[in-house]
């Protein structure tokens, strides 16, 4: 069950929050002031804490700061009085996950902090996905838009003119849309504060904040009859509303986009620990295709020019995708040389040589796919069936033990006796180094 | 025709009817297998996680072919692949053949690897040293009744580089033409050039068993009454894990898997029993029945 604190100075909100929340199925928990909160946090720990901008003491944004420092994946959810844009964006730049304006509706509540509990179940997913195939599924937000994390979008149209819509993660947090209210033409919306409803399943409500102030000069009424388009192309036919924005320039300033956007969502794949799926310039190594280039079989891996043929081909990338010979020359070209040689992924290729023998530029990825393996070994990646046969080989000389009784079974089928070796494959896996590389790897 | 008989890991533990049937018929079509002392592991199973151990397990074994003055001849593809590469290797770079040599304690200047001996599958020995001419004049009887599938796996063709380009690996004939010269069809099939999944078998049993459910799903589609092979790897997923494929998938095949060798020891006239039929997992009874 998921664990919600509520922290409010006013007991008759926070009684109110306490009773929907619970009534909805959560545990809650209670405090007056940030001190109280923080000294609950110390012992418990929460998915969500509801709290009050204003309090007594130290404030609710301070509160937010100290949680996000001490406990990065806590969501938070703001609640004010002071629905300004200042408050809204601040906090969410902050972290907050969100904010609802007083006097707020139970059902409000309950939209909100069930969209914060969705969001981490599909956080928890999504990493479960990850841990398992490192390609998941990642979140798509197009370069060229401003937004409000988390909740919506600006699209530059005209010099004071803008689209608006939900973005990819608010989408994905409330899942499937069935119904949206409209703004009607000619409203004047405030940027932080809400210009739609929107509906989800099981009759759930969520505010959509409207990211720049102005007045709506249209709205997309197609959504009326096909809502589904703001979950299946929400940067595109899904978008909501036309707005002749009265201050954009300094509204823009509020939101993020570009660079700042991708910073924004580097410090919170930080925070939440998943920087490993991200490229980050920092962590290239420009020089793993030159170290790749200078094994064995990986002389060719710098001719390729990704067309592909190689994982049309391969009959394993047919049954799973996490093998792509192109992504896997395409990584290592980039300098993804940590995440390559600690996938599971290059342990795959099933040796037949199918994408060698189509390649048009002559890369040999069967032969790179090696090259790439044995460099993973010598940096202490190994996967341990191939431990588990260079011992075999270095104990039996072959990958399966022929002894006296063996033998005895061979000679009463009619085959002769088998030479059970003198002991030369291990002299070889000495002299070679390979059992020192593997000891290293295991101490 | 005299060479050295190179075994490798599986076919003398996992595949004892291939050696078996290899044994009896090479007795009855005049070549002449020798067991050599001194061969152990090919060194493919280093292969992706050492290259100098690889070929040092590689030239180990052709130095005991080169000593004993054979040439080699292989029954499993991946060993196959991996002594003609080294061979190759050796045979044409010298630093690293003063190198290994070193390594093993050899003499430089005495073995020259493939500029003295060649290895070679023993399926391409029948087809081109022997030939299908003098197979086909050894035929007792001609298995005109059966149809079969041959597969060819992935290392008796590929890469086709270190083979000289024998056969194109997407249309290869071989083994049509030696399946033929039995009497026996051999039939076309979609997959026919697909990889069985054994590379990848100890790694991930899903991706390798899902492979060749694949293959088995085409032969069984095409009619044929079995698979004839000449891989000691392929026939332990198509035979040794046929049973499993079927329980994984809900699925029935009761397929023979026959080695070449046994396909055409019985066209040679050889009785059933030294062919090692008995050690078939999938029981070839009603193709043998349709034989007669």
């Amino acid at each position: 069950m998921s664990c919600i604190l509520v922290v409010d100075d006013e007991p008759i909100v926070l009684n109110g929050c306490e009773a929907t929340l619970t009534k909805t199925g959560y545990e809650v928990e209670t405090a007056l002031n940030a001190e109280e909160a923080l000294e609950k946090i110390e012992t418990g720990r929460y998915d969500t804490i509801v709290t009050d901008l204003k309090l007594p003491g130290l404030s609710g944004m301070q509160l937010l700061k100290i949680v996000k420092d001490r406990e990065p994946e806590t969501d938070i959810i703001m609640i004010t009085g002071y629905a300004t844009v200042q408050t809204a964006v601040e906090a969410m730049r902050l972290g907050a996950f969100d904010y609802i304006s007083k006097p707020f509706t139970p059902d409000e509540l309950r939209s909100v902090v069930g969209r914060a509990i969705e969001r981490r179940r599909l956080l928890h997913e999504e990493r479960l996905r990850a841990t398992k195939n490192r390609v998941a599924f990642e979140y798509n937000m197009p370069a060229d838009l401003y937004y409000l994390p988390e909740h919506s979008w600006v699209r530059v149209v005209t010099e004071n003119t803008v689209d608006i819509g939900i973005d990819d993660v608010f989408q994905k947090t409330i899942g499937v849309i069935t119904d949206i209210e409209l703004p009607s033409k000619g409203t004047i919306v405030e940027q932080g504060n809400p210009c739609a409803e929107i509906y989800g399943v099981a009759g759930r409500v969520y505010k959509l904040l409207a990211s720049v102030s102005g007045q709506i000069v249209e709205v997309n009424e197609v959504l009326k009859e096909n809502s589904s388009l703001m979950n299946s192309d929400s940067y595109g036919e899904g978008w909501i509303a036309k707005i002749k924005a009265s201050d954009l320039d300094k509204e823009l300033g509020n939101l993020l986009s570009g660079d700042a956007m991708i910073q924004w969502w580097l410090r919170r794949e930080i925070v939440e620990r998943k920087t490993d799926r991200y490229v980050q310039i920092s962590a290239l190594d420009p020089n793993f295709k030159h170290e790749i280039a200078k094994e064995p079989g990986g002389e060719n891996i710098k001719v390729c020019f990704g067309c592909g043929i190689c994982t049309a081909t391969c009959p394993v990338r047919e049954i799973d995708s996490r093998y792509n010979p192109r992504k896997i020359v395409h990584m290592a070209l980039l300098g993804m040389k940590e995440r390559v040689l600690n996938s599971d992924f290059i342990w795959l290729c099933s040796t037949c040589y199918a994408c060698t023998e189509r390649c048009p530029q002559d890369v040999k990825f069967t032969n790179i796919i090696n090259a790439i393996k044995n460099i993973a070994v010598k940096e202490g990646y190994i996967h341990p069936a191939f431990t588990a046969q260079v011992d075999l080989l270095a104990k039996h000389g072959r990958l399966y033990e022929i002894d006296e009784f063996d033998n005895r079974r061979r000679e009463k089928i009619g085959l002769p006796k088998l030479w059970t070796g003198e002991g030369s494959t291990a002299k070889i896996l000495e002299a070679s180094g390979l059992q020192d590389i593997l000891k290293e790897g295991t101490d | 025709m005299k060479y050295a008989l190179f075994l490798g890991c599986t076919a003398p533990t996992k595949a004892r009817n291939y050696e078996l049937s290899t044994r009896r018929i090479i007795e009855t079509i005049g070549i002449e297998l020798i067991d050599l002392n001194g061969f152990e592991c090919c060194g493919f199973p280093v292969r992706s996680v050492h290259y100098e151990s690889f070929v040092l397990m590689a030239a180990r074994n052709l130095i005991a072919a080169e000593d004993a003055g054979l040439d080699i001849c292989v029954l499993c593809s991946a060993c196959t692949g991996t002594l003609v590469e080294v061979n190759r290797y050796l045979a044409s770079n010298d630093k690293a053949r003063q190198k290994v040599l070193s390594k093993l304690g050899k003499k430089d200047g005495k073995y020259g690897f493939a500029q003295n001996i060649k290895v070679k599958h023993l399926i391409r020995i029948l087809h081109e040293d022997l030939g299908l001419e003098k197979i086909n004049s050894k035929i007792k009887r001609k298995l005109s009744d059966i149809t079969v599938a041959a597969h060819y796996g992935c290392h008796y063709l590929k890469p086709s580089a270190i083979y000289d380009n024998y056969e194109d690996p997407e249309n290869p004939r071989s083994l049509d033409e030696l399946i033929e010269v039995t009497g026996a069809k051999s039939i076309d099939y979609l997959e026919k050039e697909h990889c069985c999944g054994a590379g990848v078998l100890a790694i991930n049993e899903d991706i390798a068993l899902s492979m060749a459910e694949k293959k088995l799903d085409s032969v069984k589609a095409s009619g044929a009454d079995a698979i004839v092979l000449m891989c000691p790897f392929c026939g332990a997923m198509y035979d040794e894990n046929q049973r499993r494929i079927e329980t994984k998938f809900q699925k029935s095949y009761n397929l023979p898997v026959l080695y070449y060798p046994q396909l055409l020891g019985l066209a040679l006239g050889v009785d059933q029993e030294p062919l090692g039929f008995r050690l078939n997992k999938v029981k070839p009874d009603s193709l043998l029945e349709k034989i007669g």
